[in-house]
Formats: C-alpha cells, structure tokens, sequence
C-alpha cells in the first residue's frame, strides 16, 4: 500500500495538512518532539491513497512524497474536489 | 559599541522574574509526579488545561497584531512577533497531538468538548487571558516585556522542573522540545525591551505590566495546580444563550 512523508526540503510548514487531517479526524499528520517542530506523518494512521486531503490543501507542490515511489506527489486538479 | 537603552531594565525584570520563578504553585504538581508518578487523569488534566490557554494565544495575539501599524517599528520586530506566534500555535499542536496520542480524547472535537479542554469564562484562566487582551492598547515593547519577561520566565522554569519529574518519555517531549522556543521567547523579549523602551515612563509602564502579568498568571497556575491534583472540580461551562436573532 502506498503512504506518503513530507519533503522538508520543500514543504513550508504552512499546516494547512494537520489542520485538514485534525478536521477529518485522521489525526495522522503531527508535530515531531524535537526542537525543530517539524511535520511529520504517522504511517500508521495516514489512510492515503484513501484519504488524499493533505494534497488537496498544500500549498507547496512538490512538498508530500510517496514514501515508495519517492515521487512528489501535485495536488489533485480542482475538478476532483470541487462540487460540480 | 554603545549600551542599548533598556538594556538595565531587561536585565532587572529577568532577574526579578527569576528569583520567582521556581515559587509557583506548578511546584505542589512536580512534587507530586516525584513522589507517586502522573497518573492518565492528572496527565490528562495537566494537558488539557495547557492546550486551552495556548489555544487564546491566537485571541491574545489578535488584539496585539491590530496594534501594529506599517513603519512604527521596524520589520525586525514584527518577524519576531509573528515567529512567537507560529511557536505559540505549535505548542498547541503539541498538546492536542499529546491528547490525541495518548488516547484522553478520540477526536479533537471531543478535546475541545471535554472538561479539560473546554473554555470557561468564569476561571482564572480567562481572567488571565484577557488580562494579556487588555495589553492590546499599550506599546508593543511593554506588552512584550510584561509577557516574556514575566510569565514566560516563569513558565520556563517549572517546566524545565516538571520535565525532569515526568517519567513518560511522550511527555517529557511534549515539554522538553518547547525550550528552545521558549528561551528565544524570552530573548527576543530581552532584546525589544532593550532597543525600544527608552523613556523613564515606558520602563514603569514594563514594571507595570510585568508585574500584573506575572499575578493573573500566578492565579491561572494556582487554578491549574489544584485541577491537576484533584484538589477543585472545573467549573461547568455556562449555558449557552442566544443573543442574536
């Protein structure tokens, strides 16, 4: 099953992905206990190719991976998500 | 390279805040975790009530950001002020993310619908709240200083304290990667108060605030000590009233 991470290198720690997940009550992206707060995804929990509503509301193309293909993953187009 | 203007009060109200610092009520709750550990209820207490007031930091926040203006001071300081902001709302990430790690809460609507998490108008921790609100209409230097040199020392020391007591290593992370931020918050406090508050005025001003600051948030400490230990039930939320139409 494919899951996703956040490239650091690119991501700009917005948050608009744990706010999204907090909002569906995924709860799978999080803040790392370290100094840096940096966020992170819990494997665990992230239900992703389910769940793609952390693509949908980054702002940073290019900034959640997949873990396995290490392709970066666009934003879905609007049309996926936006009512007709 | 000449001394900064405010660079005698700085040190002063760091110093005095300090010499408090380790005198608070948080210290009966680190006693306890020494001697019996943190049970799941007080834990749950403890982050409860933390996530609530990081929560009105974006109300507090708020009130002082509409105090700014364009060129009354430098962008230096308002990068400072929006960096403690992000750190204020990662703080609250934390202890929502600790909430929901540790099971005290199954979503985050219940965090906010639980006893500990809710907001109560009639508490110590509103009093405080709007306490730091009120400080909305002063000078930016004076209500940094009342907040980071005051409370914020404060606070810095007895969670350094209460780290060290906690056993559990997802909660002494919880408070443990919230130094660094911390420590700069007061630094950058340190550093506006010594550019920026020049007059002899604007120093009792910061003595001022500093001061009522540090009360309100003593009581705040005081309320959150006894809810921690079982010692007082949280008050009921008041009934919800329709105002409007």
């Amino acid at each position: 099953m494919p899951s996703l991470e956040i490239d650091h290198e690119r991501c700009t720690e917005c948050r608009m992905c744990y706010i999204v997940c907090r909002e569906i009550d995924i709860n799978a992206v999080y803040v790392a206990l370290e100094p840096l707060h940096r966020i992170e995804i819990d494997l665990q929990k992230c239900t992703y190719p389910g769940c793609t509503a952390c693509l949908m509301y980054c702002p940073a193309e290019g900034s959640i991976v997949e873990v396995e293909s290490g392709r970066s993953m666009v934003p879905p187009p609007p049309e996926a998500w936006q009512e007709a | 390279m000449p001394d900064l203007p405010g660079k005698a009060l700085a040190r002063e109200l760091i110093e005095k805040s300090r010499s408090e610092s380790r005198a608070t009520p948080v210290e009966e709750v680190i006693q306890a975790i020494c001697g019996d550990g943190l049970d799941d209820g007080a834990a749950h207490r403890l982050i409860g009530r933390l996530w609530t007031l990081e929560r009105m930091f974006y109300y507090i926040y708020g009130g002082w950001g509409q105090g700014l203006e364009i060129n009354d001071f430098p962008p230096s300081i308002k990068y400072l002020f929006s960096k403690q902001i992000v750190d204020e709302s990662t703080h609250e990430m934390l202890y929502l993310d600790a909430l929901l790690r540790k099971g005290f809460a199954a979503t985050q609507k219940d965090a906010f619908r639980h006893p500990s998490g809710c907001f109560v108008m009639d508490s110590a921790l509103a009093y405080y709240v709007f306490s730091l609100r009120n400080l909305a209409t002063y000078p930016h230097p004076i209500r940094i200083a009342a907040l980071n040199l005051g409370p914020k020392v404060l606070e810095l020391a007895w969670m350094e304290g209460l780290t060290k007591a906690i056993a559990d290593p997802d909660l002494k992370g919880v408070f443990e990667s919230q130094f660094v931020e911390n420590r700069s918050h007061i630094n950058m406090g340190r550093r506006i108060v010594e550019e920026f508050v020049t007059k002899p005025v604007e120093a009792e001003l910061c003595r001022w605030a500093c001061a009522v600051a540090k009360r309100d948030y003593g009581r705040f400490l005081g309320e959150l000590s006894a809810f921690v230990l079982g010692h007082e039930a949280p008050a009921p939320p008041a009934p919800r009233r329709q105002v409007t139409d």
